[in-house]
């Protein structure tokens, strides 16, 4: 089918949601994306590009073939001057996230008076549609089955970003006319990718995650019956379920909620119908930290006569109470699409997402590198640590073998010398699930021990990953059988995701 | 089948061949003695997905021992190995299926590779060849086996709870076997129990070591399938 061309101004693609964004809209090839970036553009558009490149899209070529172009901006006051020549509409998904009011007027003065600058940036260039990334919580205390429809009132909210998100809403709701559409789409709380747990910043469960890795990590000078005994209040009610979706999921939903042509005002709630409960949660993170003993609390906030273990794992904040409630459901027209018995969040994709997390030391590093980063590794950086914990869990899906459906096995690689180290990988129908480093609670179906020459030989393609093994270079352990099928699996891999550049080095055998 | 010289060491030249097969070219190694040759040999490698090519310890070491003791020798890469055609066109999903279940229909494929093979080597030379399979290349040169008249039969490490070994009966061929005691696809005793179930002639040699790729081994094998073809020169060795 052809479609007819669309222009689409974006703004807010350098974040979290607003990058996953750009990418599902250009998967369409007849959209062309104008993203909004803030100053120092470069520096900005460098870091776009590092991002998209995690998600498959090579900015410079999509900028070489005029699919994205550039223009400078900040909201609310730096708009003056920006090209919206030809724009056909507009996805707002630039932001303010604080919860509560800063110095400088966020996050209103992004939220509010942003979105007011943008929709009449909008009108002066006779734009008529408007897609809004507001928030599912934008309903505040409200509980029940929440429509997907404006609040003609304010609900009460809970901090002062829930006011903002609903005093743009209510601005983007009377912007429509009878020629101009206004289109709401409402995500609940983002989490890691579903395909491989990315995400770019510990927020909302991420943040409870990394408080529990500080408590475990507290807790690991304890005995195991210590461990596990560990007296924690929970600030919560067990059967409060904590509304989270996958950020690229989310993204989808909106791309096509705004590539579906409409004259008719909407509100799009795009949100999960089986989050997990806090009690689901909790065991997730219990099973995953191995340690336990934490007890659900009525307790309020902030919490007197706090013990060491709650002080350390509420040092990141009171992390439960903002979005974590009872008795809240919403209507969703975009969720009906979900296969039966799929569940958006399940212990997998948590338990995978977290691996991620800590891979890339809680988003700090190494996704955060330089461009070499990507598929062109440099020699100097390359490490057993970075291709296990990085470069794998990064190019496994999108390689072939996630179309290897009946690969479930825990294989582990002990790679020997000084640069050495012990990973645990837990694929499951072809997807790399989580890749742990040794110790770990994950039973290896087999195990390769290879030195660190001979893995920067076969990362490079310089060596065939058989020769290595059938060579005696390299030694299997465990279920030797499974373990030659393996071979040839990672063979194609590194075929197709060769690290290239990696300096020559001696293989000692 | 055309041919390219690789290599002529003392007393045996090495060439590049190419196979024509039913539906591929198959890339070929023929290997022969300088001198006057008293016998043809088959050997089929181990599986594509395992290391199964020319190259591989056991056939390379085979190939050449054999030639140089005056057997005209070839070995070959199945389809979609090294230089050879065609090879499964999904890769993932036949993939999938081997991770299953260890084998996959689109091995059938290399079956008919290895057919294509023999029938070269009768054009090469008149005699009925010999046939040694490793790995899973018994399985291939089994499923070959016709009325045809083939000198003798040398499986190496046969994966036979894997695979179905039945056209054995066909032939009449005295049979080799040669395993380890140590092989993780089958264990001393399976391989053992099944020998015993094969129609004869028959032979079986466990070699004490070597697992199924007899690393540092392969020189045991090739004197072992020696012995077997040239009785005689064993005999007057002793
Ligand atoms: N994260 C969630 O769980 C969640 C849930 C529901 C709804 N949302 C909504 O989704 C949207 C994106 O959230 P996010 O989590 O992706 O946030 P994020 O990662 O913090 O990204 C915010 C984006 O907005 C841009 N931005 C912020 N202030 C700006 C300003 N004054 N002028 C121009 N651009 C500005 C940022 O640009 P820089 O890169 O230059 O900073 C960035 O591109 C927000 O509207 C948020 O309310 C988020």
């Amino acid at each position: 089918m052809n479609h007819k061309p669309i222009d689409i101004l974006l703004t807010g693609a350098s974040g979290f949601l607003g990058h996953y964004i750009l990418a599902e809209l250009l998967v369409h090839p007849h959209v062309r994306c104008r993203v909004l970036l803030r100053n120092p553009v470069a520096e900005n558009l460098a870091r776009l590009e590092r991002l998209l490149i995690d998600v498959g899209v090579n900015l410079p070529a999509m900028m070489a073939n005029k699919r994205v172009t550039v223009v400078q901006g900040e909201l609310p006051n730096s708009l003056g001057s920006l090209d919206v020549d030809g724009v056909d509409l507009i996805i707002h998904s630039a932001g303010n996230t604080a919860f509560n009011a800063t110095g400088s007027g966020e996050p209103s003065r992004t939220n509010v008076d942003g979105t007011r600058a943008m929709l009449s940036l909008a009108t002066n260039a006779g734009i008529r549609r408007f897609v809004y990334v507001s928030t599912a919580y934008v309903c505040g205390e409200q509980v029940g089955h929440l429509p997907e429809a404006f609040y003609p009132t304010m609900p009460p909210v809970r901090n002062n970003y829930e006011r903002s998100k609903w005093e743009a809403e209510a601005l983007v709701w009377n912007w429509s006319t009878s020629t101009r559409t206004a289109t709401i789409c409402r995500p609940s709380i983002l989490f890691g990718d579903s395909q491989t747990g990315r995400a770019t910043t510990a927020k909302g469960l991420h943040l409870v995650a990394k408080a529990t890795e500080i408590l475990a990590r507290a807790a690991n000078d304890g005995s195991e019956a210590h461990r596990h005994h560990i007296p924690l209040r929970i600030l919560g009610r067990s059967d409060a379920t904590c509304n989270v979706v996958p950020v690229d999921w989310a993204a989808r939903q909106i791309a096509t909620i705004t590539l579906t042509s409409t004259t008719e005002p909407s509100v799009h709630h795009i949100t999960n119908p089986d989050p997990p409960t806090h009690q689901e949660v909790k065991e997730w993170l219990e099973k995953y930290f191995d340690i336990a003993g934490g007890q659900f609390s009525d307790a309020s906030w902030p919490l007197r006569d706090s013990n060491h273990y709650e002080d350390l794992f509420y040092s990141l904040g009171n992390i439960c109470l903002d979005y974590f409630r009872n008795g809240l459901t919403f209507e969703s027209q975009c969720s009906a699409n979900i296969p039966a018995g799929k569940r958006l969040i399940d212990q997998e994709a948590f338990f995978q997402s977290i691996s991620y997390a800590q891979a890339t030391n809680w988003f700090r590093s190494p996704y955060k590198m330089n461009k070499a980063d990507d598929l062109e590794q440099r020699s100097d950086a390359f490490s057993s640590k970075w291709y296990f914990e990085s470069f794998l869990p990064r190019v496994v899906p999108r390689s072939a073998i996630t179309r290897v459906s009946e690969l479930t096995t825990i294989v582990r690689y002990t790679i020997t010398g000084p640069e050495g180290g012990s990973w645990i990988c837990r694929f499951d129908s072809g997807q790399l699930k989580e890749t742990q480093a040794a110790p770990s609670a994950l039973k290896p179906e087999f195990e390769f021990r290879l030195s660190h020459e001979d893995l920067v030989e076969i990362a490079a393609g310089r060596k065939p990953m058989q020769d290595i093994f059938l060579s005696g270079c390299a030694e299997i352990l465990g279920n030797v059988e499974q373990a030659m099928k393996m071979v040839p699996i990672i063979g194609a891999l590194l075929k197709e995701f060769p690290v290239t550049d990696v300096e020559n080095s001696a293989v000692k055998c | 089948m055309l041919t390219e010289t690789l290599t002529t060491e003392e007393n045996v030249i090495e060439e590049r061949v190419r196979i024509l097969g039913r539906n591929r070219t198959l890339e070929g190694v023929l290997t022969y003695p300088t001198g006057r040759a008293t016998c043809s040999v088959l050997i089929a490698g181990p599986h594509p997905f395992l290391g199964g090519d020319i190259r591989n310890n056991v056939v390379a070491t085979l190939s050449k021992s054999l030639a140089s003791q005056g057997a005209v020798v070839l070995t070959f890469n199945y389809g979609g190995v090294g230089r050879s055609e065609g090879g499964p066109t999904d890769w993932p999903a036949v993939m999938s299926e081997f991770w299953k279940h260890g084998t996959f229909k689109e091995e059938q494929g290399w079956a008919e590779d290895t057919d294509s093979a023999i029938f070269a080597l009768r054009q090469w030379c008149a005699s009925p060849p010999v046939l040694v399979g490793y790995s899973f290349g018994c399985w291939t040169i089994v499923n070959c086996l016709r009325k045809e008249k083939f000198q003798s039969i040398v499986l190496i490490s046969p994966n036979h709870k894997q695979h179905m070994f039945t056209p054995l009966c066909i032939c009449s061929a005295p049979l080799l076997l040669i395993h380890s005691d140590n092989d993780f696809t089958c264990s001393e005793c399976e391989t053992k129990a099944w020998f015993d179930s094969v129609r004869e002639p028959k032979t079986r040699i466990q070699l004490p070591a070597g697992e199924h790729f007899f690393r540092g081994h392969e020189a045991e094998v090739a004197s072992t399938v020696a012995k077997f073809l040239w009785p005689q020169d064993a005999n007057s060795e002793a």
